[in-house]
């Protein structure tokens, strides 16, 4: 039988049992779509991770938060006694520190201007955030030396801040509230996007650390602040040397507890290697569990297939088809079907994965991997079940069949 | 054309006792020939077709075509055989339920080494006059009809041999009039036709009559007159009703 009657008679058959074509081809949409999903998203959110982490940590970052608490979210317990002066003693003491910034947060803040309110975050930075953070003003300017040191109620804004609360109008040089403090815009902040916990980083007000000490929340601490070391490899001595200035300066007997925490690229490099790991694993195995599982209900509607069409065979048989002919047919049948699927599955998985990595605010990232990888997995899995249901057909005696 | 020689059949059912279907059935049957296999259900004449049909394996004997050993032929060369030589109709008309008149008809050709099949198929459809039916489905059609599509399909490979397995079975008394009439007409045309049927008036219509019993032909007569379906087809449009068919006793 030549292969272009064949391709055709698969074609036909597949039309005239559209039901039973129809949960094949859901088998492999299903397990394709998973996997174009899982695969785009897990890739979208391992290179947002990268990119995020990327921008808070360069090659060799000392962070120190006050208390045992987290780096973004502050500190836990009451352990808030890092200050200012703790931070200039390790500038002073350690000559591997190339620059730092401090940080105190109000999160949210009650902020208004005329009728407009929202909630952001405030963060009271110094004048060198600018070069310490890597983000910088894309209107206006960052506050100076002179505007911490005066503590001037000036404040560089976010994105999403100037939209809610100046809704298309110029925010540079404009007043807000934060809290009962009015504030003078003075800049507008380089866009940033999400980070790892979803939080919008263009939701946030900067203002000079002194303002925000003084003025806003009158404490002596601060929350944390961001140490820049010149090389990478003064990078592990240096957060030793801090802590144990830090332990010092702060009283602590051995045997007590820090109560502050320092991260340095390394740890989060570590964090990231580990995290990776998981989603090296967890990507594939969970695409593939999907694409497994779609492959085994494409059997098993062939399988009932080859049952209910048993009389068929036999009469195929009977008129001339040989044991290859009719296991070609169901073979193609399954291919067929398996391969359509399978590129309604990445177009749905595709289309899913942009929808969502939307939301999630991933970086689109369409996964030409996962897409290949879809491809051959339907195809292989079409072909690799479509075997059995198809030798199964292929035995079965003319006679034997025509009498089912 | 056809030779058998002491064939026999034997079902071993597991467990059940052994059923012997067919016992040393010797029988030649000459190119050209139309014979009627008759005898009562459970005689063993579907088991004897589905031998000459390749369809089975007998259990012992031997079966010459044109002089060729076929029993021990490959499936697949066997296969072959069944789609360049031998046309099947079924009493049910075994046709494919979603497909169409046309597609049915074709379904053999799918399976030949033939380069050209453009148009057999419709030909094939011509030939039985349901040319205006090609795009029906069988759930279209008329039993009579249905069998028609059948034979088309069992024609259209241009066959040298017919085997018919109660081709009336199924069939009101006018349908099965105008199916024997196109039957003639095949044989007329110069191929050999096996027609098992348990319709003794039927089998009046060809040529040569075998009768089984458990499993042996136990009588072999030649058909002096055959009757003509197309005639008696002509002498009952005149009636208003429709002559049952005399069964066998």
């Amino acid at each position: 039988m030549n292969s272009g009657r064949l391709v055709s008679m698969a074609w036909q058959a597949l039309g005239r049992y559209k039901l039973r074509s129809f949960f094949m081809m859901l088998g492999s949409l299903v397990g394709v779509t998973a996997l174009t999903l899982v695969v785009s998203i897990g890739s979208g959110a391992k290179q947002k991770m990268a990119d995020t982490v990327g921008k808070l940590f360069n090659a060799s970052t000392i962070m120190i938060t006050s208390g045992s608490g987290m780096i973004l979210s502050g500190p836990r317990g009451d352990g808030a006694r890092l200050t200012l002066d703790d931070i200039r003693a390790l500038e002073s003491e350690l000559p591997a520190v190339e620059a730092w910034d401090p940080i105190q947060v109000i999160a949210p803040a009650q902020v208004r201007h005329r009728a407009a309110d929202s909630s952001p975050r405030v963060l009271g930075v110094s004048e060198r955030s600018e070069h310490v953070w890597a983000r910088s003003v894309v209107r206006g300017e960052f506050f100076d030396v002179a505007a911490v040191a005066r503590s001037d109620r000036v404040a560089v804004i976010g994105a999403t801040v100037a939209r809610e609360l100046f809704a298309g109008e110029d925010p540079v040089g404009a007043e807000l509230l934060i809290g009962q403090v009015p504030f003078r815009v003075i800049g507008l902040l380089e866009p940033f996007g999400t980070d790892l916990h979803g939080m919008d980083r263009d939701n946030e007000i900067l203002v000079p650390i002194s303002t925000m000490m003084r003025r806003l929340l009158n404490v002596d601490s601060i929350r944390g602040a961001k140490l820049l070391v010149r090389s990478p490899a003064q990078l592990s001595e240096t957060a030793r040397e801090c802590k144990r200035i830090l332990r010092e300066r702060h009283g602590l007997a051995a045997g007590q507890p820090d109560d502050f925490t320092i991260m340095t690229t390394l740890e989060v490099q570590g964090m990231m290697a580990k995290s990776e790991r998981i989603f090296s694993l967890f990507v594939p195995l969970a695409a593939c569990l999907a694409v497994l599982a779609g492959g085994v209900v494409s059997a098993i509607v062939m399988l009932f297939s080859v049952r209910e069409r048993t009389a068929e065979i036999g009469l195929r048989r009977a008129l001339g088809a040989r044991a290859r002919d009719i296991a070609s047919q169901f073979l193609l049948e399954s291919a067929v079907i398996t391969c359509v699927g399978g590129v309604l599955g990445i177009l749905a998985g595709t289309a899913l994965a942009v929808l969502l990595g939307t939301r999630l605010g991933l970086p689109e990232f369409l996964s030409f991997k996962a897409v290949a990888a879809g491809l051959a997995i339907s195809s292989v899995t079409g072909l690799g079940f479509g075997v059995i249901p198809a030798r199964r057909a292929a035995m079965l005696v003319p006679h034997e069949a025509l009498r089912r | 054309m056809i030779q058998l020689q002491g064939i026999g059949k034997t079902y071993e059912g597991k467990g059940a006792p052994a059923v012997r279907a067919l016992r040393g059935v010797s029988v030649h049957i000459e190119r050209g020939e139309f014979v009627a296999i008759v005898g009562s259900s459970g005689s063993g004449k579907s088991t004897l077709m589905n031998v000459l049909g390749l369809l089975d394996k007998p259990s012992e004997g031997t079966y010459l075509l044109d002089g060729q050993n076929v029993l021990d032929l490959s499936l697949d060369v066997q296969a072959r055989l069944r789609n360049r030589r031998i046309g099947f109709v079924f009493q049910s008309f075994r046709l494919l339920p979603r497909a169409s008149a046309l597609d049915n008809v074709e379904l053999p050709l799918l399976y030949s080494d033939r380069a050209a099949i453009d148009g057999m198929a419709l030909s094939a459809l011509e030939s039985v006059g349901l040319a205006d039916r090609a795009r029906h489905r069988p759930a279209q059609l008329s039993g009579g009809q249905q069998q028609r599509v059948a034979i088309a399909r069992a024609l259209v490979n241009r066959p040298d041999m017919l085997l018919a397995d109660e081709p009336t079975g199924n069939l009101d008394t006018r349908s099965a009039r105008e199916i024997i009439e196109l039957f003639q007409q095949i044989h007329r045309d110069g191929r050999t036709i096996v027609l098992i049927t348990h319709d003794q008036h039927i089998a009046q219509h060809c040529g040569r009559i075998l009768r089984m019993e458990d499993g042996r032909i136990v009588s072999d007569r030649g058909v002096e007159r055959p009757l003509d379906a197309a005639a008696e087809l002509e002498s009952s449009a005149g009636r208003t009703e429709l002559q049952p068919a005399t069964e066998a006793p």
